[in-house]
């Protein structure tokens, strides 16, 4: 196996030896729920067999809360209690690591989002079925919320590098997601090119294709930069350590 | 360069901004040595066993471990030597055997050989009962034994460990040093501490350094004659003749020969005085004629070869004298204890380091 997957392989399980991803996962659920049958009317009072309202909360839910809790330590807490230098001397690549700890958070995400997928496939398939849904918009919109979790996750771990502290780290990557995933609000009420560039990088903006059944290749793109971008600043912060 | 140069540092510098923490340090360990790595807190022993797993990189000088060069190929150099970092940072999480699995997935053990590699382990490093346990619920021992179970796994030919025994009890410490020594018994040990008795009980050569540079190396015999002093230590009945610290300085320090006095810690009823003689004489015959004409009783009487913690003292005092930022817990003992020959001290350093 190779090495990142090892990493990979022991994050993603030592989620699973403290409370932390079950709470994760059993709250990501309590708010989903409520959100999705509760908010605004919710489910029931747009009377129409979509599941749009999914693909507004979940990314939201995630960004704004789930990947930063679940991102904070990756990092950070190697570093604060000195097992970083334990694991870099093992015979392991700087990017070996970055790229184990990223697969190791994207796997509890990508479980929280697949678990999801009990929304759409009960309400429409077993045991209930609410009508004649079009399946064309929940499977690009699941596109969406994966493309979206790459990106947003990797912005994580790349605060998570940059600080020891676990709290900086969860403040951070809040805060940089938060702007990421409102700056498209704020967009309209700005003038000319400043609102053209906050459009342009609003998250939200780019998932509301992907809600709508629209994939269009510069979301995708613009999803995949970001990632690729971030997960290689994270591996400069680590390489940083060894010249510092 | 001969083969079986296993380590090998060539004037390695390191800066931290401001601060440097290594100036130059070169030394040599050869195939089977036991060394000890020695010096205060801060001297720059656990940067230089950074550099040499290549966890940092140097500002300046080259590093060869097992012959390759740190900066060519980090893993290769990372996979011929056993690490234990200070403190033996471990995943609290996870159980020892689930950990040493870990260590050796990534090193790509198979797995006949890990299981094999796995036995020895749990001998030499009596995990055998903790193998299910938790890490994080063990005591610092354990912790330390883990993570030398960690760098034994794949049976390197090179070890580095880094404060393998400090915050550990004495029973930990002595078990830890039986480790060692056993480990040592075929394979080459880079070991660093400020505990000079085990450096004694498990090493044969030991490395000084100081302010980031060594001040001394070589067969542990050679350093303790390096300063060219030998020890004498008097003890004389304080009821029968009362002699103050000051008349038995005075008479003692009057002895030709006699480099220094210093008092030692009181006994029940004798005071006890230390000497500092030179090398080739035998000052013990002339400390008992003048006990005699004194009027002294004396209780005790010996001479030694001037032991590893005074040459240690000897050869890193100052570095709290120079401002690097940084509190040395080891030297802040021996401030108040040699304050009286600061001076000739740093000569000695300065000699060393030359």
């Amino acid at each position: 196996m190779s090495t990142a997957l090892v990493i990979a392989k022991r994050e993603f399980k030592s989620y699973f030896d403290s409370p932390l991803a079950y709470v994760v996962i059993c709250l990501s659920f309590l708010g989903l729920g409520l959100m999705f049958f509760n908010y605004r009317g919710g489910f029931w009072q747009m009377n129409r067999a979509t599941m749009q309202p999914l693909f507004e909360n979940l990314p939201a839910g995630l960004g704004l809360l789930v990947i930063p809790v679940v991102t904070m330590r990756l990092m950070a807490e190697e570093k604060s209690s000195g097992t970083l230098e334990m694991l870099i001397t093992l015979p392991v690549k700087d990017s070996d690591v970055i790229l184990g700890k990223y697969i190791g958070a994207m796997g509890l995400i990508l479980t929280v989002v697949v678990a999801s997928l009990a929304y759409p496939l009960t309400m429409f398939g077993y045991p209930w079925n609410l009508g004649p849904i079009d399946m064309g918009p929940v499977w690009s919109g699941y596109l969406g919320v994966v493309l979206f979790s790459f990106a947003a996750v990797a912005v994580g771990l790349l605060v998570s590098s940059l600080t020891e502290s676990q709290a900086v780290s969860f403040f951070i990557t809040f805060i940089v997601l938060a702007g990421f995933w409102f700056s498209g609000s704020v967009a309209d009420k700005a003038p000319g090119l400043v609102g053209d560039v906050l459009h342009y990088v609003s998250f939200q903006s780019r998932m509301g294709g992907f809600m709508r059944g629209l994939i269009d290749t510069r979301d995708i793109v613009f999803f995949l930069s970001v990632t690729v971008l971030a997960l290689m600043v994270s591996f400069r912060a680590l390489e940083r350590r060894r010249w510092a | 360069m001969a083969t079986d140069v296993m380590i090998e540092a060539e004037s390695l510098s390191k800066r931290f901004g401001n601060v440097r923490a290594l100036d130059g340090i070169s030394f040599q360990v050869k195939k089977g040595e036991v060394v000890g790595f020695l010096g205060p807190n801060g001297a720059g022993k656990s940067t230089t066993m950074r550099i040499l797993t290549c966890f940092l990189a140097p500002t300046g000088g080259t590093a060869r471990v097992n012959g390759i060069d740190v900066f060519e190929d980090p893993l290769a150099v990372r996979g011929a030597i056993g690490y234990l970092p200070q403190r033996a940072p471990l995943y609290t999480d996870m159980g020892v055997l689930e950990y040493l699995k870990f260590v050796a997935e990534i090193r790509g053990l198979d797995a006949p050989v890990f299981r094999k590699n796995l036995g020895k382990v749990i001998d030499v490093c009596g995990l055998a009962q903790v193998l299910n346990a938790n890490i994080g619920t063990l005591s610092h021992g354990y912790r330390q034994r883990v993570g030398l179970g960690q760098a034994l796994l794949h049976d390197p030919q090179i070890l580095i460990l880094d404060e393998p025994t400090a915050d550990l009890d004495p029973n930990e410490k002595a078990e830890v040093i039986r480790h060692i020594q056993q480990i040592g018994e075929d394979r080459t040990v880079l070991l660093s501490t400020h505990n000079l008795s085990e450096v004694e009980q498990a090493c044969a050569r030991a490395i000084i350094v100081s302010k980031g540079k060594v001040v001394a190396d070589g067969q542990l015999e050679e350093i303790r004659s390096r300063t060219g002093s030998v020890r004498y230590v008097v003890g004389v009945d304080e009821k029968a003749s009362e002699p103050s610290f000051k008349e038995l300085e005075a008479s003692l320090g009057g002895l030709k020969g006699v480099k220094r006095v210093s008092a030692l810690p009181q006994e029940d009823s004798a005071q006890l005085v230390e000497l500092a003689g030179d090398q080739d004489s035998d000052l013990r015959a002339d400390i008992f004629r003048l006990a005699v004409d004194k009027g002294w009783t004396l209780l005790e009487l010996h001479r030694e070869s001037q032991s590893l913690d005074a040459v240690f003292r000897d050869l890193t005092q100052g570095d709290e004298a120079l401002d690097r930022g940084r509190k040395t817990e080891a030297s802040a003992p021996s401030k108040k204890q040699s304050s009286a020959e600061p001076e000739k001290s740093s000569d000695s350093s300065n000699e060393e380091q030359s």
